[in-house]
């Protein structure tokens, strides 16, 4: 297996549900001006015009707007108080199988790679932001934690830093050693509660060339069709939970949302799974979490690996978000209450 | 494959006539001559002879990312096409409804999860096979291989799940595909290995090549590049492959798949298509985004696979189909050779052929050879037409010539020209140059004037130089006693140069009777009857010319031209000198006109006759000896040399002699005709040392003996080596090869010849019939035999046994060559590899039917071994 440390410097940043009026240019900017960097062709007279930002994920929750994008794409967001800008730098780190996975479990997402990257991490007390992906998952990692990263990886994979769109492998080196890790005395991690909202969830991909085409849905599922829950999603009973995800990442666009936003677009053009699979949310914490915490994401992809059920994991400002299959749910509930009980 | 919506055009694999330009449907075209009646009003003009005409359109499938051709003859027509969404759908273009590809026509595969579709490719063999190539997800596999004869199998979907996938309902939906591979991965392009057709090539998002067997997929080899976006193999040579990333092109051998092999030169924009010509080895095109400009990488004489030390030879070449329009897409044809379509941005095809650079070789004989593509042309001299003949290629006249011993005369020097062939006036009076100076050395030697030896071979320009003592007379005309008022000069050194040019034969007298009359015999009568003029005979001259009129073929008008001579009259203001000095210039022939002008000229001005360009060097010089006093003669030779050298007309040889002058002269002859020929043979009969010395002199030399070599002419260049050494003993090489004694080591040679080695081969022991008789069987050194012949098994210095089957009777004709060759069959000769040999000739005779050593437990096959054993001169003697 191979841990690749990809070429982007990345920041964590949210929007408040009010200030979001002064954010909707750039961001509509961050969406559809992108700096095609894949084969397509572009006109050049328009280049200047486009932002080179290489990676950008909004989140739209009940409590703000989470926007995690490259250091390209952060100068286009002006402070301001609606902005809260999370102070680290973060890494994303992404596992590339290389082919010759064991493809016998079925598993995928998060679940794959808990043992492996997720609960050594936590051990480690690095603090981790998981963005799940239709194309794949990254993990996020401070970038000062990044020496402790690729020592505690390094003995399960063959980590690579890309550079300039070369893979450089990385060792870990012998310096390491004597740098501190992160937590001396280990608390016993705390439980988080958990909220198991009733949408149905499927998550999705596009055709860059034709994001134009969904333009203007997606600027109104984003931006304006929203305001009338916003009071009662904030609920901590409620049943349903306003959640969208759109990420731009490298060219390839994923978009999460419930089923009934899915049906404002167009059937034809978003890309999903052929069975047409439907997630539920399991969302993390009833206070926001911080990002100091670590453990939380192994605390829930640690039982999901034990029991062999798939899952997208979205870290957003406030909370974390876990997305299983419906048909699993009944036991990931179950599992979370005996893990609730043996605390 | 496409990207955007840009037009790419795809050719028919088995139709030569058909493709399809796809862009967001589908369209067919055939290609045909332009004008022609099948080609109906609406076609498209492609060419100035080809045009394509519209077959059919299908636009049932929209978002197309890629299309691949079925491979295989039947069903024709029916293409794969990978959608945005990942799916891939077979159609058809232009078939029938009952066409055999009914039943897969419309057929989906359709993967797990929806992703966009890069690539696709069609298994060469199994040609059931399809492997599609598609972007990557998180949890599914970006390579699947789907068989297009499986058939739907309901229970592998359930229906009630299938809500977001649309129209499963037509039971043409295939979900399961034969093969997965790539997990986590993109799939960027991938194409089959034809070396194996279970085996996949890759190129992945992560940076990966990969090489998959379908028949243990936990097994590949793969190699970290950047180099993925586009997988090919070269259909020439099927270990190499050509990937490419943004710009950059590399090449990888199969066989050594840790790096590539090489890269070609980046180019600053990226690549949007890079294919291997099917009809040309090793030939690589490429395309960049937004170019008019194909570039084309020909590696055919890159040896593969090839150490890394050495540099690729690669030759790029660039071509611009459209002038300035962008190339959107091009396609190779599938047959005719380096012919593709290319097509731009708003679908204007233009069909075109990449010219074959074109490579050229002379043969040593002027035929010359080019090569372009498959087609070779040779191109050969028209010889016959004799006509044509003066205007035959030089080398081709020096071939002829070499036949004919030009040059080779060293008696009668001026037969030389004759043995040229075509009457050529410089080489004429070149000979006959040479053949006069013979004379006069010759005539020199005779005497013992060794105060005269540095005039030899010296032309006349040095003679006249070194002119003293000159006597001048007031002649009268021969047979009246009237005085002329012409000044004739006389000096030992004049009458020299008069004979240097032919006027005169040696001897003290200067009587130019013999000279006019061999003039007659050649028929030369207004040359006869203008140097009997000069010789003040005025009568002389007059019955040359009716005699010329008289003879058969005989010109009437020499007759008035006589009449016209005969009323010669030295009054200044006469009618007649002023008719003859005005009507002389319509004359045609230049020796009658310069007899008019000698007679109406001023005295001592005779430009009209010194300068008549078209009357030969050596008349005009002989005239200007008899009628120049001492200061403009040697201004007048001077300058007629200077025009000759620049020139480089051989009748110049005349002044300059064969000095360095002549050297000078020469050098701008050979520029102008490349004839070393002459050259050669000329400057070997000067003095030796200091011109032979001349490297220009040598350079001829040398080039001349390459050439004879290059023509196999052997038997002429040892001809032309021996001649030459005669006249320059310095060329003489050294013995370079000696035998020597097995028992003592030294030459056999040696102790036998008084003169040490010089030039003396062994060729000349045991010959038969030799005075000495001395039979050298043993060394002379050591007295230890010599080597036996493997053949008669006699020691070596034993004359040869008569050949076997000569035939006596019509050999003794020649006797001196059967004697020559009698020596040469006693020549030792042996292998070099397995050492063992004899007499020359039973050598020859043994390897004319065997190729193998004569000695029976030797194997060595000594004849394949002699690369120039098997050339046969062509100037066999």
């Amino acid at each position: 297996m191979d841990l690749h440390i990809l070429d982007h410097r990345l920041r964590v940043t949210s929007i408040s549900k009010s200030g979001l009026e002064q954010y909707t240019h750039p961001l509509i900017k961050l969406i559809f001006l992108r700096n095609r960097t894949r084969s397509e062709g572009l006109l050049t007279q328009t280049q200047h015009y486009l932002i080179r930002c290489k990676f950008f994920s909004l989140t739209e929750t009940p409590e703000n707007y989470t926007v995690v994008l490259d250091e390209e794409g952060f100068k286009e967001l002006q402070p301001s108080e609606h902005l809260q800008v999370e102070g680290s730098t973060w890494l994303p780190l992404n596992v590339v199988s290389n082919g010759n996975a064991s493809s016998s479990s079925q598993a995928v997402g998060v679940t794959k790679i808990a043992k492996s990257v997720i609960a050594p991490l936590a051990e480690q007390h690095v603090s981790v932001f998981m963005l799940s992906t239709y194309q794949t998952d990254f993990i996020l990692v401070r970038e000062k934690d990044l020496a402790v990263v690729v020592e505690t990886l390094a003995e399960e994979f063959n980590v690579f830093r890309e550079e300039g769109g070369e893979s450089v492998p990385v060792h870990s080196q012998d310096a390491c050693n004597g740098l501190q890790r992160n937590g001396r005395e280990v608390p016993q991690a705390t439980v988080h509660p958990v909220l198991i909202p009733e949408n149905h969830f499927c998550v999705m991909s596009l055709d860059p060339d034709t994001l134009p085409a969904i333009a203007t849905t997606l600027i109104d599922v984003l931006f304006y069709s929203n305001r009338s829950k916003e009071d009662a999603s904030v609920d901590q009973d409620m049943e349903y939970i306003v959640f969208f995800s759109f990420s731009l990442i490298d060219g390839y666009i994923s978009l999460v949302m419930d089923t009934e936003a899915q049906r404002q677009f167009p059937t034809d053009l978003l890309f999903t799974s052929s069975s047409g699979e439907l997630w539920r949310m399991v969302r993390i914490g009833g206070q926001p979490l911080g990002f100091d915490e670590c453990g939380i994401v192994a605390q829930i992809s640690q039982p999901l690996a034990d029991s062999d059920i798939s899952a997208y994991y979205i870290s957003t400002f406030s909370f974390d978000h876990a997305l299983v299959p419906e048909e699993d749910l009944a036991s990931v509930t179950e599992m979370l209450q005996a893990q609730r009980m043996s605390s | 494959m496409s990207s955007g919506y840009k037009p790419d055009i795809l050719w028919s694999p088995h139709h030569a006539d058909h493709y399809v330009i796809c862009d967001t449907e589908l369209s067919l075209y055939r290609i045909g001559p332009a004008g022609s009646s099948e080609t109906k009003a609406g076609a498209l003009p492609l060419s100035e002879e080809t045009a394509a005409t519209l077959l059919a359109i299908n636009s049932d499938t929209p978002y197309m990312k890629c299309v691949a051709w079925y491979p295989k003859q039947e069903p024709e027509c029916l293409l794969a096409v990978g959608q945005a969404n990942g799916r891939v759908v077979l159609t058809s273009l232009g078939q029938g409804h009952n066409s055999k590809c009914k039943d897969l026509v419309g057929k989906e595969f359709v993967p797990k999860h929806a992703r966009q579709c890069n690539t696709l490719a069609w298994n060469p063999v199994d040609s059931n096979w399809l492997a599609a190539g598609l972007d990557k997800h998180r949890a599914d596999f970006s390579v699947l291989i789907w068989d297009i004869s499986s058939k739907f199998s309901p229970e592998s979907v359930p229906t009630e799940k299938v809500r977001l996938s649309g129209d499963v309902d037509s039971g043409l939906v295939v979900t399961k595909p034969l093969y997965e591979l790539g997990q986590n991965d993109a799939c960027l392009s991938l194409c089959w290995l034809p070396r194996d057709h279970q085996k996949l090539l890759l190129a992945g998002m992560h940076r990966n090549l990969a090489i998959f067997d379908l028949r243990n997929t936990s097994q590949k080899t793969f190699v970290n590049t950047k180099a993925i976006q586009g997988v090919t193999v070269d259909p020439h040579f099927q270990d190499r492959i050509a990937s490419f990333f943004e710009g950059q092109v590399a090449i990888w051998d199969l066989r050594k798949f840790e790096k590539p092999v090489f890269t070609l030169t980046e180019q600053s924009k990226p690549l949007t298509k890079v294919v291997w010509c099917p009809t040309r080895m090793g030939l690589l095109a490429t395309l960049t985004r937004d170019s008019n400009i194909i570039r084309l990488y020909d590696m055919q004489h890159t040896p593969m696979p090839f150490g890394d030390e050495v540099e690729p030879t690669i030759i790029e070449r660039s071509i611009q189909p459209c002038s300035e329009s962008i190339v959107s897409s091009f396609a190779w044809h599938p047959s005719a050779q380096n012919r593709m379509v290319v097509v731009s941005p708003s679908r204007v095809m233009n069909d075109f052929t990449v010219f074959e650079r074109i490579s050229l070789a002379w043969s040593s004989t002027t035929a010359l050879m080019w090569a372009c593509g498959r087609h070779l042309y040779e191109c050969t001299e028209d010889a016959g037409q004799g006509a044509a003949a003066a205007e035959k290629d030089i080398a081709t006249k020096m071939r002829e010539r070499a036949q004919s011993r030009y040059g080779h005369d060293t008696q009668q020097v001026w037969r030389n020209h004759v043995l040229a062939g075509d009457d050529d006036p410089q080489l004429r009076s070149l000979w006959y140059t040479l053949h006069f100076m013979k004379q006069y050395t010759e005539n020199v030697e005779q005497k013992q004037q060794s105060n005269k030896q540095s005039l030899l071979y010296s032309g006349i320009k040095n003679i006249v130089k070194s002119s003293s003592g000159t006597t001048e007379t007031l002649r009268c005309w021969s047979g009246s006693d009237r005085q002329t008022d012409v000044l004739r000069y006389h000096s030992e050194e004049r009458s020299l140069a008069l004979q240097l040019c032919g006027w005169i034969s040696r001897g003290p007298d200067i009587d130019v009777e013999p000279f006019l009359k061999s003039l007659e015999q050649e028929g030369e009568w207004e040359r006869a009857a203008a140097v009997a003029l000069f010789n003040l005979d005025i009568r002389r001259a007059i019955q040359i010319l009716n005699k010329g009129a008289s003879a058969e073929k005989g010109d009437l008008n020499l007759n008035v031209v006589a009449m016209a001579l005969s009323g010669y009259t030295d009054e200044k203001n006469s009618l007649w000198r002023e008719m003859c000095s005005s009507l002389r210039l319509q004359l045609k022939k230049p020796y009658l006109c310069i007899m008019f002008a000698f007679l109406t000229s001023e005295p001592g001005a005779f430009d009209a006759v010194l300068y008549e360009s078209r009357v030969a060097v050596r008349d005009r010089v002989a005239f200007a000896c008899m009628f120049l006093n001492d200061t403009q003669l040697p201004r007048y030779i001077d300058k007629l040399t200077n025009e000759m050298k620049e020139a480089g007309n051989l009748e110049g040889i005349l002044l300059t002699g064969l000095t360095k002058d002549g050297v000078d002269l020469m050098e701008s002859y050979v520029d102008r005709t490349g004839d070393v020929q002459t050259a050669s043979f000329c400057m070997l009969k000067g003095t030796p040392g200091e011109v032979l010395k001349d490297p220009r002199v040598q350079c001829w030399i040398e080039n001349y003996r390459n050439l004879l070599d290059a023509w196999r002419f052997w038997h002429k260049r040892a001809e032309f080596d021996i001649h030459r050494s005669k006249l320059d003993p310095s060329s003489k090489p050294l013995a370079q090869v000696f035998v020597s004694c097995n028992f003592c080591g030294k030459s056999i040679s040696y102790s036998c010849s008084a003169m040490p080695h010089q030039g003396r081969g062994f060729s000349q022991y045991g010959v038969s019939g030799s005075p000495t008789k001395s039979k050298v069987t043993s060394c002379p050194g050591c007295r230890k035999p010599l080597p036996r012949c493997a053949l008669c098994l006699m020691n070596m210095g034993t004359p040869v046994s008569s050949c076997p089957g000569t035939g006596k009777a019509d050999e003794k004709a020649d006797l001196t060559r059967d004697k020559k060759l009698a020596q040469f069959n006693n020549w030792f000769t042996w292998c070099h590899n397995c050492r063992h040999g004899g007499h020359a000739g039973h050598m020859l005779s043994w390897f004319r039917d065997h190729s193998e050593c004569p000695v029976s437990a030797c194997t060595c096959k000594c004849m394949q071994l002699d690369t120039t054993g098997n050339l046969v001169p062509s100037d066999s003697v």
